[in-house]
Formats: C-alpha cells, sequence, structure tokens
C-alpha cells in the first residue's frame, strides 16, 4: 500500500488454487482409472465374472471425476451459477469443450460402473427399486461389445487429455502455453490411475484380483514412469529452445523458490524415480528372480504361491508414491504455471 | 453508418502521474475498494542527478482487436460490442477466472461484489453510449490521454495517431486499441 497508485494485490493473485490442481489431479486419474479397467477387462474376457481391478477402475472412474466437478464449481467466484456453463457454449473455449466432454463421460463412466456392478445394484436393498427397471437398458449398453468400450476408451482419454489444452490454451501463461502438456497429463493421469487401480484392487476386491493382471497394471506403471520423465525433459528443454519469455520462465521454474523444490523433489523425486525404483527392485525383480528360482526347483509348479506372497505394504507403498507424484505435478504447474509470467 | 472503432492513446511524456483518472474511473464505475480497472504506474526517479527519467506507465485493459480473453470465455460473458470494446456480461459470467489468466496485460480481476469478472470498458455503456469521452480521459489534466473513433478520418484520435506510438506487447499480436506515445523526457536527451 506503499505506492502511491494503490495495492497491487489483484496483478499478483494466483487465479487458479489448489482445488483446480486437485481436480486436475482427479479428472487424470479417473481417467486412467476408467482405461485401466478396460485394459483388463480386455485382456481377459471372463464372462460376467469381473477382475477386482476392473471392479477397482469401474468404480474410481465416476467416483474421482464427480468429486473434481465439485471442486471446480466451488472453485467459482460464482457457484450457483454453474448451470449458465451447461446454458451457453462457446466451441472455441477448450472449457466448454470441457463441459461438454465431462457431461458425456461421467454418463459413460457411472453406465460402466453399473455394468460391472450389475449384479450387486440389483440385489442390495438400497438401489434394487430404482436399478431394477433400469436393468434391460444396462444389459443392452454391456452386449454392445467392444466398440462401445472403444468409444468410452476414447472419451476418458479426451477428458485427460482436455486438463492439458485447457491449460496449453493460455498463450499469456508461457509455461502452461508448451504443446506437450495434454500429452504429459495423459501419461500422469494414466499412471496415477492404474496406481489407485491396483491399490483399490489390492485391498477391497483382493479376493478377485488375478496376479497375472495386477503384474499387467504394475509393469504398466513401470513403464509409464520413465516415459513421463522423458516427457518432462523434452518438455523443459524445449521452453529452453524456444528462447525468449519461454526460456527465462522454464529456468525460473526450475530453479526459485519452494516450487522449484516442489518440483524436483516431490514430482521428479518421490513420484517418478522413486517408485521407479521401488517398483524395480521390491516388487518387479521380487517377481522374476522368484518365479525363476520357482521353475528351477520345482518345475515351476509353485511359481502362483511365490508370486502371490507380492509384498502389500511396498504395492501400497508404490502405488502412493505415484498418485502422490501426479498430484504434485499438477499442483506445481498449476502454480508455477501462473506465478512465473 | 459504419460501426465504430474506439480507441484510446497514452501520451506518457504529458502525464504527471497525479492519479485523477484512476480516482475518476473509481467514482464513476463505483469500482469496489482494494480492485482497480486502471492504475498509473510511476517508475523512478531513476538515472542520476541531473539526468533523471520518471516513467509513468498506464495499466488498464488495452481493448485488443484479437482479444485473447474472448475465445477462452465457457459461456460468451466475455465479448466485443459492435463498437470494438471488449466488455464483461457480469450475469453471464460464471467467476471460472479463465479470461483473467488469459489476459497477457493483466486488465482483469474477479469483482468481489458480483463476483464477475471485471476490466476497464471505456466507459462504454455509462458515457461513451451518450457520447461524452471516458472518465479518465474528460479529468486528465494534461491532456494525456486521447479518445475516440479511429475508423473516422476526421477524429482527434487519428491526428493524434499520426505521431510515433507503440502498442504494448505488440508481439504477441493482440492488436491492441490502446497506443503509447513512449516517455522522451528526462535522462538529459
Amino acid at each position: 500500500m506503499d505506492q502511491l497508485w494503490g495495492p497491487m494485490a489483484q496483478y499478483t493473485t494466483v487465479q487458479w488454487e489448489w482445488p483446480v490442481a486437485l481436480y486436475l489431479f482427479l479428472a487424470g486419474l479417473s481417467a486412467g482409472a476408467f482405461i485401466a479397467a478396460l485394459l483388463v477387462k480386455w485382456r481377459d474376457s471372463s464372462d460376467g465374472r469381473y477382475d477386482g481391478l476392473v471392479k477397482a477402475g469401474a468404480l474410481l472412474a465416476p467416483v474421482a471425476i464427480m468429486l473434481g466437478q465439485g471442486l471446480l464449481i466451488i472453485d467459482l467466484s460464482k457457484p450457483l451459477s454453474f448451470w449458465l456453463l451447461m446454458l451457453h457454449y462457446q466451441l472455441q473455449s477448450v472449457m466448454s469443450i470441457g463441459v461438454i466432454l465431462l457431461m458425456i463421460y461421467s454418463g459413460l463412466s457411472t453406465l460402466f460402473a453399473a455394468i460391472v456392478y450389475k449384479e450387486w445394484l440389483a440385489d442390495c436393498e438400497l438401489t434394487e427399486w430404482f436399478f431394477k427397471p433400469l436393468f434391460p437398458i444396462i444389459e443392452w449398453f454391456e452386449n454392445r461389445g467392444a466398440w462401445f468400450e472403444w468409444v468410452m476408451c476414447l472419451v476418458a482419454i479426451a477428458i485427460a487429455v482436455y486438463t492439458g489444452f485447457l491449460l496449453s490454451s493460455l498463450g499469456a501463461k508461457p509455461l502452461l502455453n508448451v504443446p506437450l502438456l495434454p500429452f504429459l497429463f495423459l501419461i500422469s493421469g494414466m499412471s496415477a490411475g492404474v496406481g489407485a487401480s491396483i491399490a483399490l484392487g489390492a485391498t477391497m476386491f483382493n479376493e478377485s484380483v488375478q496376479v497375472r493382471n495386477l503384474q499387467y497394471l504394475l509393469s504398466l506403471d513401470t513403464k509409464l514412469l520413465p516415459i513421463e520423465l522423458f516427457v518432462l525433459f523434452v518438455m523443459f528443454t524445449g521452453l529452453v529452445n524456444m528462447g525468449g519469455q519461454y526460456a527465462v520462465v522454464a529456468k525460473q521454474a526450475l530453479t526459485t523458490g519452494i516450487w522449484a523444490n516442489i518440483f524436483w523433489i516431490g514430482v521428479v523425486g518421490v513420484g517418478l524415480v522413486l517408485p521407479i525404483i521401488v517398483s524395480l527392485t521390491s516388487l518387479h525383480g521380487l517377481n522374476v528372480s522368484a518365479s525363476n528360482t520357482a521353475s528351477l526347483t520345482a518345475g515351476g509348479t509353485n511359481s502362483y504361491e511365490t508370486q502371490q506372497a507380492m509384498p502389500m505394504g511396498i504395492l501400497l507403498l508404490n502405488c502412493t508414491l505415484v498418485m502422490l507424484g501426479s498430484a504434485l505435478l499438477r499442483l506445481y504447474i498449476v502454480y508455477a504455471g501462473q506465478l512465473f509470467i | 453508418m459504419a460501426d465504430k472503432r474506439y480507441g484510446m492513446l497514452f501520451d506518457s511524456n504529458r502525464c504527471i502521474g497525479c492519479q485523477s483518472c484512476s480516482v475518476a474511473c473509481r467514482a464513476e464505475n463505483k469500482v469496489p475498494d482494494d480492485v482497480y480497472r486502471l492504475q498509473v504506474r510511476i517508475d523512478g526517479p531513476k538515472g542520476e542527478y541531473p539526468q533523471l527519467v520518471m516513467d509513468f506507465e498506464r495499466h488498464s485493459c488495452v481493448m485488443c482487436e484479437k482479444a485473447p480473453c474472448v475465445p477462452v470465455c465457457p459461456t460468451g460473458a466475455s465479448y466485443m460490442n459492435k463498437d470494438g470494446v471488449n466488455m464483461v456480461d457480469s450475469k453471464k459470467c460464471v467467476g471460472c477466472k479463465y479470461c483473467i489468466n488469459a489476459c497477457p496485460y493483466q486488465a482483469r480481476f474477479i469483482n468481489p461484489v458480483t463476483g464477475a469478472a471485471d476490466k476497464c470498458t471505456f466507459c462504454y455503456e455509462n458515457r461513451v453510449q451518450k457520447g461524452e469521452k471516458p472518465a479518465c480521459v474528460s479529468i486528465c489534466p494534461t491532456g494525456a490521454l486521447v479518445f475516440g473513433d479511429v475508423n473516422d478520418s476526421k477524429s482527434e484520435i487519428r491526428l493524434a495517431l499520426q505521431q510515433y506510438t507503440v502498442k504494448p506487447k505488440e508481439h504477441l499480436g493482440t492488436h491492441p486499441k490502446l497506443s503509447i506515445i513512449p516517455n522522451k523526457r528526462g535522462g538529459g536527451q
């Protein structure tokens, strides 16, 4: 308030705070979990009997996206007028396209959950009365086959990708205005969704999780993390090469203040490097060596038993790290993107 | 008659940093406390005596012809009217803050009273439509601000724009309708 021209608080205010970052994380997680559920379902089409990982993903997708949308509405400065977003559409606005995608996605993810949990929903006393009449519709969609699942998968990808375009369309924010951001958010969202599905599947639906499916998702996550590291590397070197304000901002965001620490320690260290190490040393390596010795000593008959002994604590730690890293990435991008301009 | 294209010229050589424009803006547009549609920032005095320089910078909406705030708006609340003035329909605005983040000039803010995005309107609805000049232009004691229809070849602003002017952050390609005559005074030239 020293200056003659008045306080400058409005010019330094961060407009989008943690609720938006958390929404971006939840949207990515939701889409990732949906894709993970479909991937597992496509691997083994056991008729009507779904793997615990499919159940986990099918539950996570609608719940996470609903929570995220709630956060978005709370973050509006006029929360009660949110319905205007569904009345007026502007197709040149990424946010408006996002509103359309979110409505389709919310419907599809709820539908998928209803398909996966149809027997439970029809039996449960609380849901029976309204679910019974819907049963034929749910079954009709269930019998649409692979093309309908591909539609769901594409909409899920679109949700993860749009959250990146939402930020990358901002020309006034050099750190956000990068072409790779939608791809980064897709990879990060996938790994968070896969991690969440493994964690929920291994705890809540343990009895129906098949080890080979668990290993499939785990190895998918172990591949996604180095890709994410590589995308981050390409993104920042690209920013530096673009020169001008892009280079200035990229260097600031990587070297100054608390956000640089959050990036290096939180996003890169805890969220990417550590889970890669944990996964390769304690989960991935263990299985390979266990099944190798088993096949050497007992002709592979007890390999199933040794594989099941995958340490639950370390598995959950790995998933938690991956999700934490994905959440910190959104937090870092949202804050650093608005602060360094 | 063809539509107008309202523009403004800020001559930083004539500005004395008196803040009259800022006060007039607040009074005319009932801008709530602690938020600003317009600030005139004073940079200096800088340099070494007696070669001192003081720069005055007008900070407000620059009325881009290709405004980044318009296409990002999800409801169409942010728009350019027929006379080239960028406006906010506060009833349509949901307060998503996308336009505030999209603006390279930091000209927008959330109005704490209405909850909608707010900014300079060139006093379009309350003065310009009635044939008056924006409050900041009318009150300026040194004639540092010139306002008018740049489509009208006989207008005061067209004459004034024959001088050497620059556009704020011209490299962004936003084509602002606010032009600036950069400071030539001071520094012992």
